[in-house]
């Protein structure tokens, strides 16, 4: 397999260390090798944060700039910031408003590069069954529900359950299955997610 | 057999604990500070007897490894690069005077920098110490390296220094490992007062030694595969070539292999010092020009000499400053290929495009801040609410955010907050201005480097008030456990040391302990302090403010819950999102009025008093 790059951005306390551990976790359960480069230190106080994760048989941990397959963003300005990352025809998954995303300043660009944006208010539906910290659970499913990569929704949600600690284990995966589900409407046309 | 997705601080740490390191020292410091932690958990579940401690700083750490490996043991310490500086003294002495047991030194770069003060390059610091150098290119290759290196410096009886950047030490990679045995080597010290004590006359005998060393360990290291590597054909030319070493030489790798570039050669230096004089010989006989890819500053470029082949940051073709980022290693790559009439690798702008036009969406600058119901937000108010025009030195940890708030103007070093506040009292009291100075320095820094410069500033009779952050952690770098609790590394308790007896030891006089939360207090005893200070028979004063930090001791940081509305009083005056600068705060487009935002407000009740308006309120 090609090495896949995923790009998974937010701000600091929004939990994207335990959003990385579910993707690699998933990978390594199937055997994959994996390369990740996180932030620690002074920008978890609430600055931007990224983590960068290689599936497959990369050497350096840094996504280059124009090589991300996916960016998956928990954040609508997080989103725009790495932008650069996504290759052409990478996708873009943003926890952002679906009526007013992408910003059109940047719709031009992800034409031209042929990059489809995705969006879906992560946050708000995470808040809405209770977990206003389930931003980056949300943003998974949300993202497997486009089966795109080597990561299936199934894997996915395999390992939310598995690594999800006993009281919070029912909550998860219903996070999980909504969020899931919102992206499958947007395949399907049901709703309106992406241009 | 194990596999974990570890934290290359893990991996570094395993290949410590393979190594059959016995004693293993450390301060914390990003990007160090996770290796100690994962070396105690590894050591745990292996039931190993590790000595694995948190030193008060870095010299005091560096010492404590460096007598185990004389006395046959073999032993480590790390740190983050500027750790290293404060370390400096012994390692200079060390690689002269040289060990019996292993002994490696672990210094983290932080290309950037990210989270540091400068974005020196520890080789550099191998070379003046004299101490051969490990660079690795890979978490997984850190681990193994670490244990090259033990054997290195047990063969050669020289401490060696391995030093990972922060794309290694927080990369993170499955790694696979085997059980972990104890190094049960007894410690057995031979007393040779000639070596281990020995005078100048000596030393100079030790350090004629000691390059002989390096002349063999040069030779070695031009032979030392598969650090030290070049994939020349043999009998073939090339008209250009690239030498690179540590995270670059992975990036490299990349590049070359996507772009299917096998007509470049390189030569990686994952061991560039001392310096491997053949292998690149070698290389650079093979190569009209050479392109030097290293991080961060010029250590191979140097050593390569012929100015008329080689390229790199002295030719400008590589930025004298900054991470090597993938992308830039693409443009200077193109760039140089393009100097040498060659193909570049490619013609991608390498987001050139997309980077300017984030910039022109103006999105918001995300600062760090300190976090909701922080103590420090709480004291740094009170400090400038009760003496604005006062200079602030202040220091490294959390706290440094404090300079969102007006009350940080100085940042050097550890333990410059009190040094320079001396500093700027004598410099004003020379021309009979009595300024007012507030330092600032959390418990932690205190004991690291702050002492001293304590009892200098009694001893001066210089004029300031010092307030002790008191927050029982060390948070900045990851929540390690702090000396005024007693708690230790793997948990087991040690001897709680009290800040009161060390700043009354110091000769400070004037000593007050406040809740930062109570900011009504605290500015009162802020202005009490400042009235000493200004007495004759005053003196240095000092306030230690106590709070225990709320992201690690959570609800117990928060005895008392404050739930926090805004009322009709706002005049959008902006305070105490931009002033006092609570996270929890933000300003509400459309009604022109602050709110609170419940996810993030900690219920501290710290902003009921602060309101220029009164407008904050309890539901
Ligand atoms: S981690 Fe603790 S000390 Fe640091 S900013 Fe947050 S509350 Fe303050
Ligand atoms: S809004 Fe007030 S109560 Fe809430 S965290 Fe900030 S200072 Fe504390």
């Amino acid at each position: 397999m090609r090495t896949m790059n995923y790009v998974l951005s937010g701000l600091g306390g929004q939990g994207i260390l335990f959003m990385t551990k579910i993707f690699a976790t998933t990978a390594l359960n199937k055997g994959y090798n994996i390369l990740g480069a996180e932030t620690h230190g002074m920008a978890q106080r609430g600055g931007s944060v990224v983590s960068h994760l290689r599936i497959g048989d990369a050497a350096s941990s840094l996504i280059r700039a124009g090589a991300a397959d996916f960016l998956i963003s928990m954040d609508e300005s997080e989103a725009y910031r790495h932008l650069p990352y996504l290759k052409k025809g990478g996708k873009l998954f943003a926890n952002a408003s679906s009526d007013a995303f992408p910003d059109e300043r940047v719709a031009g660009y992800l034409d031209k590069m042929q990059i489809e944006p995705y969006a879906m208010e992560a946050g708000k539906t995470a808040m809405e069954l209770g977990s206003p910290r389930s931003t980056n659970l949300a943003m998974i499913a949300f993202y497997s529900a486009f089966e795109v990569g080597p990561l299936s929704a199934d894997d996915l949600r395999g390992t939310v359950d598995n690594i999800s600690p006993g009281p919070f284990k029912e909550k998860n995966l219903k996070i999980f299955d909504t969020c899931h589900d919102v992206g499958r409407k947007i395949i399907s046309g049901d709703i309106y997610g992406t241009f | 057999m194990k596999e974990e997705f570890l934290l290359g601080n893990g991996a570094m740490a395993l290949g410590l604990l393979e190594a059959g390191c016995q004693i293993m020292t450390s301060y914390p410091g990003t990007p160090s500070s996770e290796i100690l932690p994962e070396m105690v958990r590894f050591s745990k579940a292996a039931n190993l007897n590790t000595g694995i401690e948190w030193s008060v700083n870095e010299k005091v750490a560096f010492d404590n490894a460096f007598a185990a490996a004389i006395s046959g043991k073999r032993a480590a310490c790390c740190m983050k690069m500027v750790g290293l500086n404060v370390a400096a003294d012994s390692f200079m002495s060390a690689a002269y005077i040289g060990n019996i047991g292993g002994f490696v030194i672990i210094s983290c770069d932080d290309p950037g920098p990210h989270s540091s003060q400068t974005e020196q390059d520890s080789r550099m610091m191998a070379r003046l110490g004299k101490v051969p150098v490990f660079d690795p290119a890979s978490p997984e290759e850190a681990r193994e390296m670490i244990k090259a290196a033990f054997d290195l410096s047990e063969e050669f009886q020289v401490p060696v220094l391995v030093r990972p950047a922060i794309r290694i030490c927080h990369a993170r990679q499955n790694i696979k490992y085997d059980r972990l045995e104890s190094n049960m080597t007894k410690a057995e010290f031979k007393r040779e007062p000639s070596r281990w004590a020995s005078t100048p006359k000596f030393r100079f005998m030790q350090h004629k030694a000691l390059n002989e060393k390096h002349v063999q360990i040069a030779e070695k290291f031009s032979t030392l595969t598969p650090y030290n590597i070049h994939n020349l054909a043999k009998g073939k030319h090339y008209p250009f070539g690239i030498v690179t070493g540590g995270v670059p030489s992975s990036v490299v790798r990349d590049l070359f292999e996507e772009y299917e570039r096998d007509d470049i050669p390189v030569l990686k230096l994952g061991a560039p010092y001392p310096f491997p004089e053949k292998l690149s010989d070698e290389f650079m006989d093979a190569c009209d020009k050479v392109l030097v890819i290293e991080e961060t500053d010029t250590v191979i470029e140097y050593m390569l000499r012929d100015k008329h082949k080689t390229l790199g940051r002295l030719s400008s073709h590589v930025p004298m400053e900054g991470e090597l980022l993938p992308e830039k290693i693409e443009v200077m790559l193109n760039k140089a290929l393009l100097d040498c009439a060659l193909d570049p690798l490619s013609g991608s702008d390498c987001g050139m495009e997309a980077f300017g036009l984030v910039g022109s969406l103006e999105l918001p600058i995300r600062k760090p801040t300190l976090c909701p119901g922080c103590p420090h937000r709480a004291s740094f108010y009170s400090i400038r609410k009760a003496l604005p025009k006062a200079i602030f030195p202040s220091d490294i940890g959390c706290y440094t955010l404090g300079i969102n708030l007006g009350v940080v103007d100085t940042v050097l070093d550890m333990g410059a907050g009190i040094t320079m506040a001396s500093g700027f009292w004598n410099a004003y009291i020379q021309d009979d201005v009595k300024k007012p100075i507030v330092a600032t320095m959390g418990d932690s820094t205190f004991f690291h480097s702050g002492t001293t410069g304590l009892i200098n500033a009694v001893y001066n009779d210089a004029r300031f008030i010092l307030v002790i952050l008191d927050n029982h952690i060390t948070a900045m770098t990851g929540m390690q456990p702090a000396i005024t609790q007693g708690d230790r590394v793997d948990g087991r308790k040690g001897n709680a040391i009290s800040l009161e007896t060390i700043v009354k030891g110091c000769g400070v006089e004037y000593l007050k302990v406040v809740d930062p939360y109570d900011t009504r207090h605290m500015i009162k005893v802020v202005k009490e302090a400042a009235e000493h200070v200004n007495d004759p028979d005053g003196g240095v004063a000092v306030v230690i403010a106590r709070h225990p930090c709320v992201i690690a001791f959570k609800d117990e940081a928060i005895p008392e819950k404050f739930e926090i509305e805004i009322s009709d009083e706002c005049d959008d005056c902006g305070f105490c999102h931009l002033r006092f600068e609570c996270p929890a705060m933000v300003r509400n487009e459309e009604t022109e009025k602050t709110e609170i935002n419940p996810v993030l407000c900690a219920q501290c009740g710290v902003c009921l008093t602060i309101c220029p308006k009164d407008a904050i309120e309890t539901v």
